[in-house]
């Protein structure tokens, strides 16, 4: 998990470091930063704009880091306070969210009824096998956007509830609850996309191929 | 074990998401782990809500940034570096 430091080692007796460079903690974020503001924006071009503001943001307030603290859960809150500042003038607008719940073990569910868990296959592997990561990407991009930031920081960085609830700044409670929700709702947004697209059709026993 | 360390399969339905998020103490990782270990009902729940999270992050992992974005940050930041301090 974030933050988790290797064994304590001897003094080091050469002069101190200088503490890594904006650059060195920023540049292996890019691809997670970029996956993550795909699940949040409209497509790849926005996403790029996105990343590319946060990370402007982030160099201009570098001062503000302190050295050796969690610079990813720096990083991201940045970028999800960039893209809620661009989005401002679209909050404005009462949005009514079908919050559809999920029940637990959805996926797990379904795919009994398909039969899937009869055979020698894993029944999880063989649904999402046939799903893309475009589909993935959709269905979390489908999320309301407190569920979607929680799910999309965990699937990406594996972030403690600790390091999410600094990100996205409410309790860890909180943090913990969307994050298990969130789940639930993404293995129905899945489901559904699986349907959509006919991979249901072709996971259905009389369809399978002899 | 004594009979306390068991835990019942509702006890260890509970614990699924707090595993899944690798919360859970050593100890209660340690009953769940001996529960699953006698129970293949439990264990398949596991394993399929494990696996599917792995699938999840793997296909997530396989979505490259475009080419062009690294370029376009490196020449913010040089503008900014360049530009006089704020």
């Amino acid at each position: 998990m974030a933050g988790v430091s290797g064994p304590e080692s001897a003094p080091d007796p050469r002069p101190a470091a200088a503490p890594p460079s904006f650059e060195e903690l920023f540049l292996p974020l890019v691809d997670n930063a970029f996956r993550l503001a795909l699940s949040l924006v409209r497509n790849a071009s926005e996403a790029e704009d996105l990343v590319q503001e946060a990370a402007l943001a982030a160099y201009r307030s570098f001062a503000s880091f302190t050295p050796g603290t969690n610079f990813k859960a720096w990083f991201y809150r940045i970028l999800i306070n960039r893209h809620y500042y661009r989005y401002r003038r679209e909050r404005g607008r009462p949005v009514a969210v079908e919050l559809e719940e999920a029940p637990e073990l959805y996926l797990f569910n379904r795919t009994a009824e398909l039969g899937l868990h009869r055979g020698d296959g894993d029944p999880a592997e063989l649904l999402m096998r046939k799903m893309t990561s475009d589909h993935v990407r959709r269905a979390i991009a489908s999320l309301p956007r407190d569920f979607r930031i929680p799910v999309g920081l965990f699937f990406l960085e594996e972030l403690s509830y600790e390091a999410i609830a600094t990100v996205v700044g409410c309790p860890v409670g909180t943090v913990r609850s969307r994050l298990h929700r969130g789940r639930r709702m993404l293995q129905k947004a899945l489901w559904k996309i699986a349907e959509e697209t006919g991979i249901v059709r072709q996971l259905t026993p009389e369809e399978a191929p002899a | 074990m004594s009979a306390t360390d068991l835990l019942t399969c509702e006890e260890t339905f509970r614990r699924l998401d707090l595993y899944l998020d690798r919360a859970l103490s050593h100890e209660e990782k340690r009953q769940v782990e001996a529960h699953l270990e006698t129970c293949a009902a439990c264990a398949a729940e596991y394993r399929f809500e494990s696996t599917w999270l792995e699938e999840v992050r793997s296909k997530l992992q396989r979505i490259e940034a475009t080419p062009t974005l690294r370029e376009r940050i490196a020449a913010s930041l040089a503008g900014v570096a360049d530009a006089p301090r704020e």
